[in-house]
């Protein structure tokens, strides 16, 4: 085993695929001595922390919960932030239409769009990639029968995946555990639709990597397919990969909140991040900019150092960009 | 090749019909299409008996029978509300659409090869943060506030470009192609819908650029030709864009495959008469017809592009074998 | 130099169409265009809309709730069952064919055979041609609307629509689904030609220069109607100039509307009601009187109106609106949360139950933001609501199936009139007659169905409306649905255009007697 590591480490000149034993070492040694030197990834890492953990945290943080009906009253509806003029000091971040506490919300809410976007993202990588390394690597009628597999895929949008996904689910659960499952439903709907994307991004890097000299090397030592696939090939294809993920979480965010639209999402009365994005469509002429501008930089602010990370990560790890 | 594209054209058709039976067997849950066609007062049995015109209370096998004999022929079904056949219309309306993907693909060329390249050759200097800021930003921003953050500055408060519509100065081409890419005014109707389709795709590709960009820079080549003395610009442009471009093109070529769905939103926001745009009125409107021929020819879509893709990788990249070599 | 262009061209017509005015062109934006060119193939808004520009009813609906002559100069009841019209003279059609009562006969037969349309007219009714320019409406039984329903009669041009088109079909056919001469062609006697149509994107109009009305202030010779679906893209299109008019202008847009120098907004009280129905088969407790009174005690249709449609309706306390023969001043809104509290004790259920919500979320105006507001207010007197919206493709088979224990529903009379609320939302629930067809709280009192009944062939006004307030009283005392408000309606329109004075609560603006002066 150990034996083996080194070999393929002085082939591939990876330093990610190591055995699990030295992980830690590794850690200490590389990861984290360059994360200590990178100060926009030491930013980064602790405004995602402090997001992440505001967001999981929520009903420990905000004042009121704002899925509760029983706390909101319409008349409370639209309030300005509190430091403006016309805001009201109960109210930090003014409220929404319904006369829920923004700043609450904002806190559930990103609890649920942090939830699905990281999930589904997860399950779309872990499909997709699968699927991508196979096609690529075994190449003729396997490939031609995945990639077919992911145009029909992608010509139903997320959107007809949902209808369906709900339309099976009602007939075999009934719409009461719906509403509680409502959010592994949308994880898993999200995550079924978009595989395709890492699919052929990964297929295609997998056909650029796969006739490379260490995979040769790989292939006269003897390893199997799938150790290759995984191990090999793999850490190469990292740099698309991370690109991609960091543009579908902030795409699954969204979805998320376009489902809803449909019916399908969470349960209009637990608004998500996103969907209070996407009820900016109605308050872009009137004065309410608060109701979509606040959340709308939360999520910005939320991709944006998960891209930093991202891409410190992919420099770090990326053994053919890595300079010490 | 030959052979190739063979291949490609059956498995094209295998393709259509798979997305044909499943779009055939979800239409019941799109919701009623009866609903859209008659007035509140209509009874319940006058729907019956229009549903058996229609042949809607038929045995889903029937409908299918159906629908595959005339598909065999060319008709993909007529659509309820345009009372045309369901190919004609969305072919009348395809010219739209790959107008506004042509003017957004347009867009990203021009802006993400130079920026992606500035930001490999320059990694810390201020415009590459400043590139990099603003392109995670638009990633960001759903493409719906950018094409209304657009419209309110562009159209309301300068008036400078049009808020919707194509216009109606568009120069006929051939057959039921009208372009707008002759006249100013169908120019000016282009630039706010290309610029929020392209908003979507441009960080990606600026990103991809850059990173492949890296990647090429710190190969033994360009290394070795620098080291050979050639100057800057011939080793970054001839060198390591050459070889960045190989994946960047089929990443990209995946990516402007899946623009076509994603103008969906954009041309509802810009009333722009596309494909995307009728989708999601048929969607409303409960156009069976029309939904199923749109994903069929969605489908067709993704198969040829992908096709042209992998072409194009075969030509650039001549190590791979088009007709998929036993691994 | 556009502007330049157009305004040069508005002179130059001008001058040929000899008006004191100069003629304008107009841009109109509508969240949707007319479904056909056929005036009996749907009853909706868009299709009336369509009718009133290319077509003229026989008699139309004035500001006032009151019926003007249009091409029936007069009209006088001769019985109880037959209405007398006399029809103006040289009223030209687009083909050039003058309009006589036959034409009336060959289009009232026709409209009686659409599914759509039927409903409109008592079953039996008839038109008998006394001579060209005379014809009589006959029904079965003594029909007190006969008027509300000739407001749907807009005559065709029968020698037009007969004879066989290029496919060997006959040109009147009616056809509810695929291609029909009718459906693409036209020839009405209306104020404007179709003279380009691409469906979804736009229709091309031209005033018809024939036009019978020459006392018409009209000055628009030409109008675009381009259907915007997405609500900011039309207020956006108004905004830059991009189009003059439109509707409907969402309640959020108002005050950007209004403040803006450029634009007016013209709003008037319209009538279709919003109600919540109480489904009694699924709910148990909602038998019970008290409990229904309990929600309508516990919601706050005021707040709703004031803060979700941004006082921009008319929070209900009956089915029909103001102006409307049921209605009576004294049924108003009635939002007690304490009263609601001690009905719900009363009742028992003073710990309150959970029940299942649905309503749609693209049908009504805040559809789904009212249903929520509903919700919060209802878990006051501890009735846990679980809600669920949804676009109305996928609401109205739910509806049909009346898939939750309280659905949303909005209601517009067709006939104007305050039985036709009570005969399709509240009456008990009969397959063979249709009668309460969206009723889907099943609420069931038959001595109100033999009222509406009555009132259905009471010629003398004054009883009529005795026995509708009586309807609406009972139903309101009874707690039998949920009133919430009526929806108002909204234009928006570029300085200039005086939208005032042809729009009207029915929404289909007579835009042939639109003034447009220069900007």
């Amino acid at each position: 085993m150990t034996d083996s590591t080194i070999t393929h480490s002085r082939v591939a000149d990876s330093s990610v695929d190591v055995a699990p034993s030295r992980w830690q070492r590794i850690r200490q040694s590389n990861i984290w001595y360059n994360f200590t030197r990178d100060k926009i990834a030491m930013v980064s890492a602790s405004i995602f922390a402090v997001l992440f953990l505001a967001a999981m945290l929520s009903p420990l943080i905000a004042p009121t919960n704002p899925y509760d009906l029983s706390n909101i009253d319409i008349m409370d509806s639209e309030i300005a932030p509190a430091w403006n003029e016309e805001g009201d000091e109960r109210f930090l971040l003014g409220t929404d239409a319904q006369g829920r506490d923004m700043f609450s919300t904002i806190l559930y809410g990103a609890r649920i769009s942090i939830t699905i976007g990281f999930l589904a993202v997860m399950l779309q990588a872990i499909i997709g990639i699968a699927i991508g390394l196979i096609a690529g690597y075994r190449g003729g009628r396997v490939d031609n029968f995945l990639m077919r597999v992911a145009d029909i895929q992608l010509s139903f949008s997320t959107m007809m995946v949902a209808i369906v996904v709900l339309a099976v689910f009602q007939a075999s659960f009934g719409t009461e555990l719906y509403s509680q499952l409502a959010m592994w439903m949308l994880i898993l709907v999200i995550g079924i639709a978009e595989w395709p994307q890492y699919a052929r991004t990964i297929r295609a890097s997998v056909l650029a990597e796969k006739n490379k000299e260490y995979v040769e090397a790989a292939r006269v030592m003897g390893f199997g397919a799938g150790r290759i696939m995984f191990r090999h090939i793999l850490p190469n294809c990292l740099s698309p990969i991370l690109v991609i993920s960091t543009v579908q979480i902030a795409n699954a965010i969204i979805s998320e909140a376009a489902l809803s639209f449909l019916g399908l999402g969470m349960p209009v009365s637990e608004p998500s991040l996103g969907s209070l994005i996407s009820s900016g469509f109605e308050y872009i002429f009137s004065g309410s900019w608060w109701i979509t501008v606040i959340p709308g930089a939360v999520l910005v602010v939320l991709v944006l150092v998960i891209n930093l990370l991202g891409d410190w990560l992919r420099d770090v790890l990326n053994p053919k960009i890595y300079k010490a | 090749m030959l052979l190739f594209l063979f291949r490609r054209l059956m498995q094209g058709l295998v393709v259509m019909f798979v997305i044909s039976l499943i779009s055939f067997s979800i239409q019941d849950n799109l919701g009623d299409p009866l609903r859209e066609m008659v007035g509140q007062s209509v009874s319940e049995a006058e729907r019956q008996q229009l549903r058996d015109e229609l042949g809607l209370n038929d045995p889903f096998l029937t409908q299918y029978g159906r629908f595959i004999t005339k598909a065999v022929q060319g008709d993909l079904g007529t659509s309820y509300f345009f009372k045309e056949p369901a190919l004609d219309v969305i072919l009348g309306k395809m010219p739209a659409t790959l107008e506004l993907v042509f003017a957004a693909t347009l867009i990203i060329i021009i802006i993400s090869v130079p920026a992606g390249v500035y930001c490999a050759i320059r990694p810390n200097s201020m415009l590459t943060r400043a590139i990099l800021g603003i392109s995670i930003l638009g990633i960001s921003v759903p493409v719906f506030l950018t094409a209304i953050f657009s419209i309110y500055l562009f159209s309301i408060e300068l008036g400078w470009l049009p808020s919707y519509g194509r216009g109606d100065q568009l120069v006929p081409l051939f057959a039921r192609w009208e372009t707008g890419f002759l006249t100013s005014d169908g120019l000016k109707h282009l630039v706010l819908p290309a610029v929020s389709l392209a908003s979507i795709m441009l960080p990606l590709f600026i990103r991809l650029i850059r990173s492949e960009m890296v990647e090429a820079l710190s190969t033994e080549y360009v290394k070795f030709a620098k080291a050979k003395g050639l100057t800057k610009t011939r080793v970054y442009f001839l060198h390591a864009l050459k070889n960045t471009m190989l994946p960047v093109i089929t990443v990209g070529g995946v990516q402007i495959g899946t623009m076509v769905a994603y103008t969906i939103l954009t041309e509802t926001v810009f009333q722009w008469p596309g494909m995307g745009f009728l989708f999601l009125e048929a969607v409303n409107r409960v156009d069976t017809p029309l939904i199923v021929a749109y994903l069929i020819v969605v489908g067709g879509v993704f198969v040829v592009v992908n096709t042209l893709v992998d072409l194009i990788y075969g030509l650039i990249n001549p190590t791979v074998k088009l007709a998929g070599g036993n691994a | 130099m556009k502007k330049l262009v157009k305004s040069l061209a508005g002179i130059a017509l001008a001058t040929s169409l000899a008006l004191s005015v100069n003629a304008a062109s107009l841009k109109i934006a509508y969240d949707s265009d007319p479904v056909s060119l056929d005036p009996h193939e749907q009853l909706s808004g868009g299709t009336l809309q369509m009718s009133h520009m290319t077509f003229d009813p026989v008699v139309r609906w004035g500001k006032d709730h009151g019926f003007e002559a249009r091409l029936a100069e007069k009209w006088e009841r001769i019985d109880d069952n037959t209405m007398r019209f006399h029809l103006r003279k040289g009223v030209k059609f687009h083909s050039g064919n003058i309009l006589t009562a036959n034409d009336v006969k060959w289009t009232f037969e026709r409209l009686v055979s659409s599914p759509d349309f039927k409903a409109v007219f008592p079953a039996g009714t008839e038109v008998k041609v006394v001579n060209d320019q005379t014809f009589d409406l006959v029904t079965k039984a003594p029909y007190p609307l006969i008027l509300n329903s000739a407001t749907y009669i807009f005559p065709m041009d029968s020698k037009f629509y007969s004879g066989e088109d290029d496919k060997g079909r006959d040109k009147g056919l009616l056809k509810k689904h695929g291609d029909s001469f009718a459906s693409r062609n036209q020839s009405g006697t209306g104020p404007y030609i179709i003279t380009e149509r691409q469906q979804g994107v736009k229709v091309q109009f031209e005033r018809f220069a024939d036009y019978w009305d020459k006392k018409s202030p009209g000055n628009v010779d030409e109008i675009t109607l381009t259907p915007i679906k997405e609500n900011a893209t039309r207020v956006a299109a108004l905004l830059s100039g991009g189009v003059d008019f439109i509707f409907p202008v969402p309640p959020n847009d108002h005050d950007r509307i209004e403040r803006n120098s450029d634009t007016d907004l013209v709003t008037l009280t319209g009538t279709r009601v919003i109600t919540l129905q109480l489904n009694q088969e699924r709910v148990e407790a909602f038998k019970d009187k008290r409990v229904r009174q309990a929600i309508v005690h516990a919601i706050n249709n005021e707040a709703i109106v004031k803060k979700i449609m941004k006082g921009f309706a008319t929070a209900a306390g009956q089915q029909g609106p103001k102006g409307y023969a049921g209605f009576s001043e004294d049924l108003t809104p009635r939002y007690d949360l304490k009263k609601a509290k001690q009905l719900m004790k009363a009742a028992g259920f003073e710990k309150g139950f959970t029940i299942s919500m649905m309503a749609p979320n693209n049908r009504y105006i805040n559809d789904a933001k009212i249903a929520q507001a509903v919700a919060g207010m209802l878990r006051k007197i501890n009735v846990t609501v679980d809600l669920k919206t949804m676009p109305k493709a996928q609401y109205w088979p739910s509806f049909d199936e009346r898939a939750a224990d309280i659905m949303m529903i909005g209601w517009h009379a067709d006939t104007e009139d305050s039985a036709n609320f009570t005969e399709y939302l509240t009456a008990c629930a009969d397959a063979d007659s249709g009668w309460g067809q969206y009723n889907s709280g099943n609420y069931c009192n038959t001595a109100i169905d033999g009222l509406v009944k009555a009132a259905g062939k009471e010629t003398d006004p004054a009883k009529r409306t005795e026995m509708l307030q009586q309807v609406e009283r009972e139903l309101y005392e009874d707690a039998a649905y949920v009133p919430l408000h009526w929806q108002n309606l909204a234009w928006g329109a570029r300085k200039g255009v005086q939208a005032e004075d042809v729009v009207n609560v029915m929404n289909f603006p007579y835009l042939g007697d639109l003034v447009v002066s220069e900007k």
